[in-house]
């Protein structure tokens, strides 16, 4: 037998049982112990007398079972009978053991295991009936088996409703609501839902682009036509009070500084939206929380108290509503009524914003409230619409206070918001709009709507009537640019629902409008805006609001009587619930600066809560485009307005921003190859995902202070300067952005090249003082670690992204400027990576003697005790590079001193960093942020694309105001706020022009 | 109107209509606009020369093939908008000819006051610019 063929039969004996081989030695004890030799003599002759061949056979081949050893030679004589009972019990043996091996499955124990291979089929597994019958019912229970381990008991149960169970509207509702239990959806979520890229942001689900192209398209959009932005998310805080006391209490939030506050005449009057920036309460010019706009209800003949609404970001709702407690002393919270009360409901029976409307006419589809109840859950939050995603739906919404008149509502979510942009947004609502028709009808009849009951004032019919005249002269007003900023239009208008065009249609200016009106009128509207009456209108008032949502008519009703019209395709009439308060915002386009005046204005529409899709289909069927967050990104950018969060660096949102973009960037990075990554510390980019503002204010306010302290005492100063940044560091003062209107315009002018042209201060602007260094002096010392907010044009090539440095040119660099306008600017030598070299060094040395695992430890403590020695060198070297680096002209020399002093530090640091080091970028404790590189570092670049109004690269970001004054101090007046940009990928600075926007 | 107006030291500024460039900020709005056929050109002073030159002539003799066209300037750029009709009149070699009409234009300037909260109404100032409206032509001969 050869090695092979063993191998073979030892493989197929595997798994046969052991006792197959039936020893003699047991056989004669056991089965034949009563037969003596005789019983062996049976089994012999057995083997020839029953199957005939067999016993030769086994014979020929040399298969012989435990005969071999046995007593018995094989030529003896075959036996004349044999008992069958003694046979068959010797046998026994043999038979269990065979029918052992056939019911065992070899390999995997699969059913089909038992099947021979040409007769498995793949899909075996999963359709038993593929299998013979006589192996199904195994097949069966374990396929059953598997499915059980694999899901859980939940997730089966809703696996066996049908798609047309789920789809039914009750447990559609269900399913939306458990949906939004984290992030709330806005009214549009599911128009949205189907066209957008959702994000979950700030308690919201919200579009954050198209999924069609159309970045170009929404920008023409802006500039000629009209988007359209769902800005519900937008929180409303509404204030009721005396108004001395709530200016009291609200100024303590603002600053005459920074812009028109909660004060400003034409706002209070209720004529007006205003802006304004909030601070925590009496912390100007530190602690800011965000930009918020704010309306004030036009004073009322028959109550003292002023209604006031302020929108604010959802990020700093709970922020300043706790502030605005502070100020109100408004800690009483007021439990809502009883009958709207959805606290003992939990989340999951909120009904969503959409959902709402719908599920409150359930008395008129009996069927269906029967089986809401038969869910076992109550009916009554069906009520209440609690669509906020800022806040838990057990805390309170109203506060009262206990020393004054105060109060406070929370409204998030109960009004929506929609954000119309660009000149023909005007043409949009013209047509889209109706003011409410037939005034007359029913004035005697009961009317549980409101809009009858509304009529039969005389006072609020006029004032209508004249809403409706302001509104037909907005027709002939051609663009939204003309009309003043923020003036406030309230209306009554019809369900646009009923006007809504059959096919999707553009938009566009009316002549025939525009000519008939008159024209007088139309130059008093766009000299005094809206009178201040006509900004009154139903929609403050809680009740109505209750009423309008509660009654709307439903999509589903709608349909069904255009499907009952007469005629086809005409007209619906109007339904005496069909009239909704409105009010209309102006929102101011481009104020600052000089190119594309007015750009991006447009109106904001507020409507009651409820009818957000009535609204919005019919004004995307009058052909505008839809943005989502970025579109509002970059409108903010062409406006030359700061974004919020994104460039707040100083207020607690735009902190966490910050960390949350550093994460997500890294994260990024992280999960390409490392051979792959762009290697940041040979771009000399110190942060690539972030921007260390601390430091770059205190690294300013040293080297301003080391230049202007050149002479006197250098090292012992600069000894004190060191041991005193060590501690500055912390909280002492924090960073702060400038925000003062006086100072901005001031810088503004101060950063303009005083070329011919430009040097003609127009009229009407504040005599500025001279830039000197005496003034410079005095700003730095007034406004101390302060961020200048910037925008920045690259002249020639070059396209600024996120986190762009902001560079110092030196005088070089301006003299070629000067020579070569259209030259493409200094090359950054490439920086060494010396992290990189030395982890190779290290690993070489590893390999070289790998029999020490220790060695590592080896080299942390020496490490760890130069450390002490070079903590106190290193950053000297980086002082002593700062002080240089001044000097423009020594500043190669000056990078080489910080990289070796990098170098030093780094070194000593690698050991402990090495764990989170980050190939390509630097590890944590930062050299200067300023000096790194062979320019001086100003500030970083916080939002920078192709700007498709001007054509080339345009940034925003913030630079160190002390570092701004030092620079503009040492350039020649011409070429006053010329700067250099380099991308952090790239090492080639790029020439650019600085505006301070005022 | 100043019925919060605490600090007395401040009414009498309110009073003052007359404008004062300390207490205000201009902002100029844009002129009115009116509605654009294809063959009205508005002049402006950033656009390049040569590039408006060019649109012009391409509005003349392109595809579109206008037989006129409406050259419009305001105030600084009337220069900039005669300056573009008699080239395109000379490039023409004659057979093209002018019909010049001036207008007067009315804008507006909003006045921000500096100190929003206690000033009077913010103004707004109306003031007159000349503008030219040329019409270029084919006669019809």
């Amino acid at each position: 037998m050869s090695g092979a063929k063993d191998r073979m039969r030892h493989k197929k004996m595997r798994n046969q049982p052991s006792n197959m081989t039936y020893s003699s030695s047991q056989e004669f004890p056991n089965g034949e112990g009563s037969g003596g030799s005789a019983g062996q003599g049976y089994s012999r002759s057995q083997h020839t007398k029953g199957p005939s061949g067999y016993g030769q056979s086994q014979q020929a081949s040399g298969w012989v079972r435990g005969r071999q050893d046995g007593p018995v030679p094989r030529d003896e004589v075959l036996p004349k009978y044999i008992t069958a009972s003694m046979f068959a019990k010797a046998r026994a043996a043999e038979v269990n053991s065979m029918l052992k091996a056939v019911s065992k499955t070899t390999g995997s124990s699969h059913v089909f295991g038992a099947l021979p291979k040409h007769m498995r089929r793949r899909a075996m597994s999963h359709n038993t009936k593929r299998l013979p019958r006589r192996l199904r019912e195994l097949a069966d229970r374990m396929l059953e088996k598997s499915h059980h381990a694999g899901q859980k008991e939940k997730k089966e149960q809703s696996k066996t409703k049908s798609r047309r169970a789920r789809r039914r509207h009750g447990n559609l509702l269900l399913e939306f609501n458990r949906r939004q239990r984290k992030n709330k959806w806005l009214e549009t979520h599911i128009w949205h839902a189907k066209r957008f890229h959702m994000l979950k942001k700030w308690g919201y689900c919200l579009g954050e682009r198209p999924t069609y192209k159309c970045y170009r398209a929404s920008y023409r959009a802006m500039s000629s036509g009209c988007l359209l932005q769902d800005m519900s998310y937008y929180c409303c805080l509404e204030l009721w009070g005396p108004e001395e006391q709530l200016m009291s209490a609200l100024s303590r939030l603002t600053s005459k500084d920074t812009g028109p506050t909660f004060a400003a005449v034409l706002c209070v009057s209720g004529q007006r939206e205003g802006n304004t920036l909030l601070y925590k309460a009496d912390q100007y010019p530190h602690q800011p929380m965000g930009p918020a706009q704010f309306l004030w209800r036009p004073r009322n003949a028959e109550s003292s108290l002023r209604q006031l609404w302020i929108w604010v970001h959802p990020t700093i709702k709970q922020e300043l509503l706790s502030e605005l407690q502070v100020v109100c002393q408004c800690f009483e919270a007021v439990s809502p009524p009883p009958s709207e009360t959805p606290v003992e409901a939990g989340p999951s029976d909120q009904p969503s914003a959409p959902a709402s409307s719908d599920l409150k006419s359930e008395p008129q589809h009996p069927g269906k409230k029967r089986k809401r109840e038969g869910d076992g859950k109550e009916d009554k939050p069906a009520k209440k619409i609690l669509g906020d995603g800022t806040r838990s739906p057990m805390t309170p919404v109203s506060w009262r206070s206990a020393e004054n008149d105060i109060v406070i509502n929370d409204l998030s979510m109960e009004i929506v918001r929609y954000r119309l942009i660009g000149p023909l947004s005007h043409a949009v609502l013209t047509e889209t709009l109706l003011p409410a028709t037939n005034t007359e009808i029913d004035i005697e009849s009961t009317s549980s709507f409101w809009w009858p009951q509304h009529c039969k004032n005389k006072d609020s019919m006029s004032l209508h009537k004249q809403q409706a005249d302001v509104f037909q002269l907005l027709k002939g007003v051609n663009s939204t640019s003309e009309l003043p900023a923020g003036c406030v239009l309230g209306l009554t208008v019809d369900d646009p629902r009923l006007t809504l065009p059959k096919k999707r249609v553009t938009a566009a200016l009316d002549l025939q409008a525009a000519q008939d009106v008159d024209e007088e009128q139309r130059r008093d509207l766009t000299l005094r805006g809206v009178p201040a009456p006509c900004a009154q209108t139903a929609l403050w008032d809680q009740d109505v609001r209750d009423n309008v949502t509660n009654n709307r008519v439903l999509e589903q009703e709608m349909n069904k009587m255009k499907r009952e019209l007469l005629v086809p395709g005409s007209r619906l009439p109007v339904f005496p619930q069909s009239r909704v308060p409105i009010l209309l915002v102006h929102q101011a386009g481009k104020q600052q600066g000089e190119e594309r005046r007015g750009w991006g204005s447009g109106w904001d529409l507020l409507l009651p809560k409820g009818w957000g899709m009535a609204f919005w289909v019919p004004l995307v069927y009058r052909g505008v485009r839809v943005g989502g967050l970025q579109m509002s990104l970059k409108h903010s950018q062409n406006k030359c307005l700061p974004h919020f969060p994104h460039e707040f660096p100083d207020c607690p949102a735009g902190v966490r921003f910050q960390e949350e973009q550093e994460v997500e960037l890294l994260n990024k990075f992280k999960r390409r190859p490392p051979a792959k990554r762009t290697n940041y510390i040979k771009h000399g980019c110190l942060a690539p995902f972030r921007c260390p503002w601390q430091r770059l204010t205190e690294e300013w306010e040293k080297i301003v202070k080391q230049d202007g302290e050149e002479g006197k005492l250098q090292s012992a100063e600069m000894e004190g300067v060191i041991s005193q940044s060590g501690e500055d560091t912390p909280p002492t003062s924090a960073f702060t952005v400038l925000r003062s209107r006086k100072v901005l315009r001031q810088l503004s002018v101060w950063s303009k090249p005083s070329s011919a042209r430009n040097s003609r201060v127009p009229r009407g602007c504040l005599p500025t003082p001279l830039l000197n260094t005496a003034s410079a002096m005095e700003l730095q010392a007034q406004w101390r670690h302060c961020l200048v907010w910037v925008r920045v044009c690259v002249l020639g090539k070059g396209l600024p992204t996120l986190h762009t440095m902001l560079c110092v040119p030196t005088a070089e660099d301006l003299q070629q400027l000067r020579k070569d306008p259209r030259s493409i600017g200094p090359k950054e030598p490439r920086h060494k990576d010396h992290l990189q070299h030395l982890l190779k060094r290290r690993s070489k040395r590893r390999k070289a003697s790998p029999q020490f695992p220790a060695s590592e430890k080896d080299e942390g403590t020496p490490a760890a005790v130069n450390k002490d020695s070079s903590s106190s060198s290193a950053p000297k070297d980086n002082q002593d590079s700062v002080v240089t680096s001044t000097h423009p002209n020594l500043s190669t020399s000056i990078s080489k001193g910080a990289e070796s002093a990098v170098e030093s530090s780094s070194a000593t640091d690698l050991s402990d960093s090495c764990k989170e080091y980050v190939r390509g970028l630097w590890p944590e404790p930062l050299p200067s942020v300023s000096s790194h590189c062979s320019r001086v570092t100003l500030g970083w670049v916080t939002q920078g694309d192709f700007s498709l109004a001007t054509g080339n690269g345009e940034a925003l970001g913030f630079v160190s105001l002390t570092g701004l004054l030092h620079m503009l101090l040492s350039q020649p007046a011409d070429q006053r706020g010329s700067v250099l940009v380099r991308n952090p990928t790239s090492l080639q600075y790029r020439y650019a022009r600085l505006h301070v926007e005022a | 109107m100043l019925a919060h107006c605490t600090d007395d030291r401040k009414t009498p500024e309110c009073s003052t209509k007359s404008m004062d460039p300390v207490e205000y900020t201009l902002r100029k709005r844009l002129p009115r606009k009116l509605p654009k056929r294809r063959n009205d050109v508005y002049i402006n002073m950033k656009t390049d020369f040569k590039a408006q030159l060019a649109r012009c002539q391409k509005l003349l003799d392109g595809g579109a093939g206008h037989k006129e066209i409406c050259i419009h300037g305001l105030g600084l750029a009337i220069n900039r908008a005669i300056n573009i009709a008699l080239q395109l009149q000379a490039f023409s070699q004659g057979a093209l000819q002018l019909a010049a009409n001036t207008s007067t234009v009315e804008l507006v300037d909003d006045l921000e006051p500096e100190d929003p909260d206690e000033a009077g109404e913010p103004l707004t100032r109306t003031r007159n610019n000349s503008a030219i409206h040329i019409k270029v032509f084919y006669p019809n001969a």
